[in-house]
């Protein structure tokens, strides 16, 4: 454990990228119910659980247009 | 002219309304801070998962590993990310039939796909830079003066040059797709096309492909700058090419 806080200083831009990327897109998910493909409990599971990547997939292929 | 200043500034403000500019901006940032980082703590990561009693011989991390990270994540997950975002700047206008108006009203065709171009260009030169930025910080937290190696600007420029070839090639598929996946798949092809190609010892000096696997071997000393005089010129005129035939077919397209 003791380790863990001796790398939080470096470690911390790169768990604050992840977190807004995140975010960003959760608060997208929830708040545009139109997906091209999937739906809300998919696109959640998917922004939440696959780092970097899974924002990214859901803005490119996922975010369905503004009506 | 201003009808190509206006199409870029529109093009900037999609990128900011589709939330690529967000995107792409924190994954290279995220990309510059993580390579040194991973260079740096490797070998005690490594150390620390193997089990009690067995050793293994690590050098320490120097800037060179720094650097040899840096353009291993950037030719492979960065370029990759680019070129998602981007595959749609074209299809995406297609499906909402949203170039109609403006086509009509009588903006050049050519001044579109121009326009996309630059300010796909200039998207990837800004997330590069901060991507270098970051990366040549932390580098020079570290290891301080060997930050700077010989040969490291010529190896970034050729990586950023290979990015805008590859650009050209995407706004090319798009031109010549109706979808983004078709458009993706175009690029991809083109990119393992220039795989197979570097098989062949002849053509393996000319292929662009070499601005991005050799920038490791020029830093570490095993080769020449001038190496990369030739595939900086097929990279150029190959970015003309397709930059041109965008414009050609795009012009005898129907919307």
């Amino acid at each position: 454990m003791n380790t863990l806080f001796e790398y939080l200083p470096i470690l911390l831009p790169v768990i604050l990228i992840q977190l807004i990327l995140m975010v960003t897109a959760l608060v997208h998910v929830l708040r545009h119910p139109n997906y091209r493909f999937g739906n809300k409990v998919v696109w959640i599971v998917i922004v939440v659980f696959i780092q970097i990547i899974g924002p990214i997939i859901y803005f490119a292929f996922g975010r369905g247009e503004d009506e | 002219m201003r009808a190509y200043a206006a199409f870029t500034k529109k093009e900037f403000t999609e990128f900011t309304r589709t939330y690529k500019l967000l995107i792409l901006g924190l994954v290279f940032l995220l990309f510059g801070i993580m390579s040194p980082l991973a260079a740096k703590y490797m070998p005690e990561i490594i150390s620390q998962f193997m089990p009690a009693g067995m050793e293994i011989e690590v050098s320490a991390p120097t800037a060179l590993d720094s650097w040899m990270q840096f353009f291993k994540n950037i030719s492979q997950l960065g370029l990759f990310v680019a070129v998602i975002l981007f595959g749609g700047i074209m299809s995406s206008e297609y499906s909402r039939g949203t170039l109609i108006h403006m086509l009509t009203k009588g903006l050049p065709r050519r001044t579109v796909v121009l326009a996309k171009f630059t300010a796909a260009s200039l998207l990837w030169t800004g997330a590069y830079l901060l991507c270098f930025g970051a990366a040549y910080g932390y580098t020079w937290f570290y290891w301080r003066s060997d930050a700077n190696m010989s040969g490291l600007s010529v190896a970034i420029a050729a990586t950023w040059l290979f990015g805008i070839f590859l650009l050209a090639i995407t706004i090319l598929g798009s031109v010549l797709c109706r979808n983004s996946y078709g458009c993706l798949l175009f690029t991809g092809i083109a990119v393992v096309l220039q795989f197979l190609l570097n098989m062949l010892p002849k053509i393996k000096e000319f292929n662009p492909l070499e601005l991005i696997t050799e920038g490791t071997p020029l830093l570490q000393g095993q080769i020449e700058t001038g190496l990369f005089l030739k595939p900086t010129i097929i990279a150029c005129v190959g970015t003309l090419l397709c930059v041109t035939l965008s414009c050609i077919i795009f012009n005898k397209k129907k919307l």
